[in-house]
């Protein structure tokens, strides 16, 4: 198991050096300008010399494999630049961006988990009953529906019209809970179906019903015989759920006025912000590879086979 | 407890809690798009112009009908060359810090901005400056290298000249930052969070009118829909400005619901399609008269803009300095536009859609940037409105550093432009014709009298008679107007929409600044 958990840190370092050079070459082979976007900004006219000026100032003016091997040396020392459209360090301001971020992801996260999961034992309990119906137009509801327009939606009936939720903004309880649920609805409704089919499948293998004969109360066999095996494909698909969970929360604070990382990348993005890009997906790739480094290890941890097989195979 | 301490405190409480709401501070919010930058007075982006005029003012005011008013200086004389100004300061005008606003203050300020001059040279003030000298502790003299006219207009725009106090200057200017943003303004910076808020306050020391609101909460919501929103909530109590802070349908839906003020402000610029005279079919005068008289804006205004911004019949409103000249507009006349291609040759094939001449189809790329929804929306109507007299547009949507780039170097057939608004029209729009970076002088460049055109505007800017200039400006302008080489579109507006809170909203002369200090909250 400790050789597994350090085989997959190991490769984080070389997996982050191939991540930046990809991003860093796509962003630079497109055709758009961000000195010309420097420019538009700033709301100067882009003339020749402007624009010689903006370049120079930017760093863009030298060969590519300049730029980058500067950028890495310094990325290496913790220095991702400073910001074309802030003119602020990198670093420091996805660091205080980041922690929102990750507390709206994480409330999501619970969200998914404690409401997915009693709703597909309910699911498959009462199977083709009301509840399983219920759950299934849920469901389809929550996988339909885009969550930037189900977060518009929640603030028009809480905060318009009934005034219960702030509409905007960072603070208490009151102010996450309708971002949390319009970035979860999906992955939640995703979850509770795959549990209830997990749980229909796991139900008529014959373990199950060996344990039904022993007499074993119905409750007994739900709990340790069908929900412990059904949760495995669950726990493979919350790994997958972490970076729609983030995502979502990129789009969602913009809705919210939730001042997290999303905002600050998003506008990046559109600003050909080349630091601040290069820096924001390097961060996300090392928080999925640890998500899913968590993920693999719950996995092998809850599923002896796993286990077995992987220290069987060295 | 003996009982009178309880009671002494009860009536003390009460005395505090009285004098707490008898003053309740009176807050303005509200919302930008994005945060506010550290408030340079001598930088850009990502330094927001509005909030750098809160705090650092200029020598001299820009006026809604163009004129300049006396403001930290209180008076300036001109050499007859044209070529010195000395302007005489207020003698009662310090720094929110206390430090005083002396000549000194503003020599080293224009020290400090013209030590990054190439980031200026964009702006002709820049590059005319010879020397800035303190004649006395009041006095200030500037001398140019040439009598170039706009000199005070240039002087007025949010930046780059305006003063910050030199004690908060780094390394000797502000080319390496600030240390904090102290100015003159009415306004001060009292707090900050980065991607949250800003927090204003009114500078109790300042010398000119004391601004009605105790402060100003500009809170940073990107999305215009969650901005609406947060007005609807009572979360802000204003949205302002001429970028679209609300879509225009969600601008006519709050004019109906009628608890809301709206407001739209003059014309503060022109939004104009630049047609290219120097290739393709519209490098043919009689094509783009016809496009002129083939477009009705009126119902494109009415259905796509909500009535949000008026109708432009020229490259400038009529309220621009220079520019109410009595041009005949292009009428919208698709008879007439029919009538100018038949007469130039394109004719319509039977069974075709589109003209041609000589197998020429005529067909024209529009550019416009992809993610601009109203751009867009603009672009559909006039390939709409131009197929029915088989004029064939063909929409190319690309983002916007892309679309500049097409600007710079000329390669469209037709593309959205905007002039600069207040201060800089017409000036600094038409000196900026003759800069090749520009869509306009690509456009022109097809015309036969172009260098003619160019040298009539470097004749304008240093033209030391009024008269004379308003000769050369009416030569241009009517030049520009019968070449067509521009499709006005509309004149675009700020817009505001104020909670019931707000009593008073009124609009900046110039688009870039917002007059909070003339806003007032409504009396109880």
């Amino acid at each position: 198991m400790l050789g597994f958990i350090v085989r997959r840190v190991l490769l984080l370092p070389p997996m982050l050096l191939g991540a930046s050079l990809v991003i860093f070459l796509l962003l630079r082979l497109g055709p758009s300008d961000p000195a010309m976007d420097y420019l538009r900004l700033s709301r100067v006219p882009p003339t020749a010399e402007a624009l010689e000026a903006a370049r120079a100032l930017l760093g863009l003016d030298r060969p590519i494999a300049d730029q980058y091997v500067d950028w890495l040396w310094n990325a290496v020392h913790l220095d991702f630049g400073v910001s074309y459209a802030l003119q602020r360090p990198v670093l420091p301001d996805l660091l205080y961006f980041l922690p929102a971020t990750l507390q709206l992801a994480g409330v999501a996260l619970l969200l998914t988990l404690t409401i997915s999961i009693p709703l597909g034992v309910w699911a498959a309990r009462h199977r083709d009953g009301w509840p399983d119906q219920l759950v299934r137009v849920i469901a389809f509801f929550g996988v339909s529906m885009p969550n930037f327009w189900l977060g518009f939606l929640l603030i028009l009936l809480f905060s318009v019209h009934l005034g219960w939720l702030p509409a905007m903004g960072r603070g208490g309880v009151a102010h996450i809970l309708m971002p949390a649920v319009a970035i979860s609805l999906m992955s939640l409704s995703i979850n509770a179906r795959l549990l209830r089919a997990s749980m229909l499948e796991v139900a008529g293998q014959r373990h199950v019903t060996y344990a039904r004969l022993r007499g074993l109360s119905a409750g007994k066999v739900e709990r340790t015989h069908i929900l412990r095996n059904a949760l495995l494909p669950i726990i493979t698909a919350t790994g997958m759920h972490i970076g729609e969970l983030i995502g979502g929360t990129l789009i969602i604070e913009a809705v919210f006025g939730w001042p997290g990382i999303g905002r600050y990348a998003v506008s990046a993005i559109f600003n050909r912000d080349y630091p601040v890009v290069q820096c924001f997906t390097l961060l996300m790739v090392a928080i999925f590879v640890v998500c899913n480094l968590i993920v693999d290890i719950v996995y092998a941890w809850a599923d002896p086979r796993i286990r077995m097989s992987a220290s069987g195979m060295r | 407890m003996p009982r009178w301490i309880i009671h002494a405190a009860v009536l003390l409480l009460t005395i505090g809690a009285t004098l707490g709401t008898g003053r309740a501070e009176s807050r303005l919010a509200m919302s930008w798009p994005v945060d506010i930058g550290p408030l340079n007075p001598h930088l850009y982006s990502p330094n927001q112009m509005f909030a750098q005029a809160m705090v650092y003012e200029p020598l001299v005011k820009y006026q809604a009908d163009g004129t300049l008013a006396p403001w930290l200086a209180e008076r300036w004389t001109i050499s007859d060359d044209g070529r010195v100004y000395t302007f005489t300061l207020r003698k009662d005008v310090t720094f929110s810090n206390g430090e005083p606003f002396d000549a000194a203050a503003v020599v080293a300020n224009f020290g400090a901005a013209l030590a990054n001059l190439p980031r200026h040279a964009w702006l002709e003030l820049a590059n005319q400056i010879r020397k800035v000298e303190a004649v006395d502790d009041g006095t200030v003299r500037l001398t140019l290298d040439d009598p170039y006219y706009p000199i005070l207009q240039e002087l007025a725009l949010p930046r780059p000249f305006r003063f910050i106090a030199p004690s908060q200057f780094v390394n000797g200017g502000t080319v390496d930052g600030i240390v904090a943003p102290i100015g003159t303004g009415p306004w001060v910076l009292a707090e900050s969070h980065l991607g949250e808020n800003y927090v204003f306050r009114r500078n109790p020391t300042y010398w000119g009118d004391q601004p009605t609101y105790d402060s100003v909460d500009v809170k940073i919501i990107p999305d215009p829909n969650s901005r609406a929103i947060a007005l609807e909530t009572g979360d802000i109590d204003l949205v302002y400005g001429a970028e679209g802070p609300v879509s225009p349908d969600t601008f006519a839906r709050f004019q109906a619901m009628g608890a809301l003020t709206t407001a739209m402000s003059a014309p503060l610029e022109t939004q104009m399609v630049a047609m290219n005279s120097q290739q393709g079919p519209t490098a043919d005068r009689a094509v783009r008269r016809a496009i002129n008289h083939a477009v009705d804006k009126d119902t494109m205004i009415e259905t796509v803009l909500y009535g949000t911004q008026t109708r432009a019949d020229f490259l400038f409103a009529p309220n621009v300095p220079y520019a109410d000249i009595g041009l005949t507009p292009y009428a919208y006349d698709p008879a007439k536009a029919v009538a100018l291609l038949e007469e130039a040759g394109w004719h319509l094939e039977p069974g075709r859609k589109v003209r041609s001449r000589d197998g020429e189809p005529l067909v024209i790329e529009l550019c416009f940037v992809g993610n601009d929804a109203l751009a867009k929306s603009i672009s559909e109507v006039l390939q709409a409105e131009l197929s029915k007299v088989g004029i064939g547009i063909t929409l190319v949507g690309e983002e916007a550093s892309s679309i500049y780039a097409r600007q710079r170097d000329g390669r469209f057939g037709m593309i959205f432009n905007r002039t600069w608004g207040a201060p800089y029209d017409p000036h600094a729009f038409v000196s900026s014709m003759r800069t090749p970076a520009h869509a306009d002088y690509q456009a022109q460049l097809g015309l036969a009298d172009k260098a003619e055109i160019d040298a009539a505007i470097g004749a304008a800017l240093i033209s030391t008679d009024a008269e004379e200039r308003q000769a050369i400006y009416r030569q241009i302008l009517t030049r520009l107007h019968d070449a067509a080489i521009y499709l006005p579109l509309t004149y675009v507006s700020a817009i505001a929409v104020a909670r019931p809170e707000v009593e008073a909203v009124s609009f900046g002369a110039i688009a870039s600044e917002i007059p909070f200090d003339r806003f007032r909250p409504a009396t109880q």
